[in-house]
């Protein structure tokens, strides 16, 4: 690197950035508009060529810990088709149907359990949606509402373990997933808590119904059939935390434990079923990762021109302490989130970012507590919150029609992330206490 | 359909694509299947002894992975499911078109670059083999010219409709 190159760092950035947000703005694909954005640079710089382009991404795909996002795809779709999903209704609803907006309550309390098995927010947008949208609509909430507390609530999947943001993050700026899932159980149940608390002051204030209170004989029952869906979080999480599994193959795990409760235990799945879930598997998943690929592309030529440190020297004259540092990492994440999906914003950011947490002191898994939550709240948030855009999709709404009430139910969720900025603790206890090892 | 009959050359074409992109959906699953295994034998090898511990398993389920995401990522752009970042007001059906039809050919230069420089990529590897399973490096290679070649072939039949609607010779 130390070579001169033909361009300064300035005009490189420049025209990396220039390049990808105009094609971004002409509608260009996020994947297309990052690759496109290296050419110009690759083509003037006499030491490199656009092979580098296709070298970079072979580079990322060649790589074990990412074959972990379509295990957890598949594993979040097998069990919506193999009749998992449903048993998980059954008890969240058993659990808070009483609860004022019963039926959103079932919503966010089935996002969390979903997010324990499934590590995809993407999938629980997709799924629940499906199953809520419809169904408070005809008991009578909002559409706006409908879609906004589908979507938030969605974003749990990420936070709580395992989760994919997680085991990229791991992957790439080598921080113990093990750690890392650990971390995320106390924040992720608190924004679920945040959430529902937001669900009841929308019920009492607009009159949503109510069920009557689960019998305990039917929550018993309803607690039984879930059982061993329940216990896919604890077969993951002990997995990795034990050492048994790799992240990789945790996921795989999820996936053989749901084809096997599908076809054994709860016996609903269809050849139909099947086939849709792998084809939906491999389709997101695909475009979701091409994108990785393009973005690691990127993120390369940015190393090369050594402009991430360059970002940081200007940064560090501002001599911010511990927390606003903090506080300067949410906000980066949360703008980046906006415009771009979490994986490629890790790729690019969290290692713009990795020295600057480094230089103040922060445990590397609180920074990545931040940067995850951070860019989980960015799956919500216009105009690139994918989240957002599934769940109005399926709501048959527009985005910006179900905005305020999403801008609503993420301001007590910033709460959460505030906490997790001012106190390393909220995050660092657990793996402190359960496996200290991760945290050297 | 009113009288004005489509090219038969465009209908062929349509047919093609339609036929191509059912094709690689078929392979798409087939490769999301297949990828369990290996990771799966990967496991049970450790923990049982009821199979041997291959050494290829990890490199196997990583090529698979790569030919996963290409094609996936070519499906992707017939069926247009990579992501988008909208920030446009609602368009008419001409500007809506025109965008279109600019996204389409910022999506064939990289299609061209990944054909040009794809088949110098399977060249480099020609002769080579992996390290464990020891299968010739060029049948991973060979994914991105391919999918430049799909990706070019998939544009043609979009900017033919968006140009069609820009230009006035079809309803919107």
């Amino acid at each position: 690197m130390s070579a001169a190159t033909a361009l300064s760092p300035t005009d490189a950035g420049a025209i990396l950035f220039g390049v990808f947000f105009l094609l971004l703005f002409l509608r260009v694909p996020v994947a297309f508009a990052l690759g496109l954005a290296c050419l110009p640079i690759l083509l003037i710089e006499p030491h490199l060529t656009a092979m580098s382009l296709v070298q970079e991404t072979f580079n990322a795909y060649n790589s074990f810990i990412l074959l972990a996002v379509p295990f957890y795809l598949l594993a979040a779709n097998l069990m919506n088709v193999g009749g998992i999903t449903d048993r998980l209704v059954r008890l969240s609803r058993a659990l808070v149907g009483h609860f004022p907006g019963a039926l959103a309550q079932v919503n966010v309390v089935l996002s969390i359990f979903f997010a324990g098995i499934s590590g995809s927010s993407t999938a629980d947008a997709a799924s629940q949606g499906k199953i809520f949208i419809e169904a408070q609509r005809k008991e009578g909430y909002d559409d706006s509402f409908n879609a906004a507390i589908t979507a938030v609530s969605a974003v749990l999947a990420v936070i709580v373990p395992p989760s994919i943001l997680m085991i990229v993050w791991g992957g790439v700026l080598t921080v113990s997933i093990g750690g890392l899932f650990l971390a995320g159980v106390i924040p992720g149940l608190a924004i679920g808590l945040v959430q529902m608390a937001t669900v009841h002051v929308y019920a009492k204030a607009r009159g949503y119904p109510t069920y009557p209170r689960a019998t305990l004989v039917e929550g018993i029952k309803a607690f039984g059939v879930s059982v061993p869906a329940l216990l896919t979080p604890v077969i993951i999480i002990g997995g990795k935390i034990f050492g048994w599994f790799t992240p990789t193959e945790a996921a795989c795990i999820a996936v053989l434990y749901a084809i096997a409760l599908a076809l054994f235990v709860y016996r609903e799945m269809t050849a139909r079923g099947l086939h849709d879930a792998l084809l939906d598997t491999g389709r997101f998943a695909a475009v979701t990762l091409f994108c990785v690929g393009t973005a690691s592309a990127f993120g390369w030529l940015l190393a090369y021109y050594q402009i991430p440190k360059a970002i940081i020297e200007s940064v560090m004259v501002w001599e911010m302490g511990p927390i606003g540092t903090g506080f300067f990492i949410a906000a980066a994440f949360l703008v980046v989130g906006c415009f771009l999906d979490a994986i490629p914003a890790i790729i690019i950011v969290g290692t713009i970012l990795e020295p600057l947490a480094k230089a103040v002191g922060m445990h590397p898994i609180h920074f990545a507590m931040i940067g995850i939550v951070s860019l989980a709240f960015g799956l919500v948030t216009p105009p690139y919150g994918l989240c957002l855009l599934i769940s109005c999709s399926i709501a048959n709404i527009r985005v910006v029609d179900a905005l305020k009430d999403t801008m609503i139910m993420l301001a007590p969720m910033f709460g959460v992330l505030v906490l997790v900025i001012l106190w390393p603790d909220f995050v660092l206890i657990l793996p402190k206490l359960i496996s200290p090892e991760f945290l050297k | 359909m009113s009288d004005v009959r489509p090219a038969p050359a465009r209908e062929r074409w349509r047919a093609f694509t339609a036929w191509y992109s059912r094709a690689l959906s078929w392979l798409l699953i087939a490769s999301v299947t297949i990828l369990v295994v290996p990771v799966s034998m990967q496991i049970f090898s450790r923990f049982t002894a009821l199979i041997p511990h291959y050494i290829w398993t990890e490199e196997m389920a990583r090529f698979l992975f790569i030919w996963m995401i290409m094609i996936g990522a070519m499906v992707g752009v017939r069926e247009s499911t990579h992501f988008e970042v909208d920030v446009w007001p609602r368009l008419g059906a001409r500007a809506d078109a025109a965008l279109k039809l600019f996204s389409a050919l910022a999506v064939l230069v990289m299609a061209i670059v990944f054909v040009w420089s794809g088949i110098e990529f399977t060249r480099f590897a020609w002769n080579r083999i992996s390290e464990l399973a020891e299968l010739p490096l060029w049948l991973i290679h060979v994914a991105w010219p391919v999918a430049g070649v799909t990706w070019i072939v998939f544009l043609g039949e979009q900017a033919w409709d968006a140009a069609a609607v820009l230009f006035g010779r079809a309803a919107a």
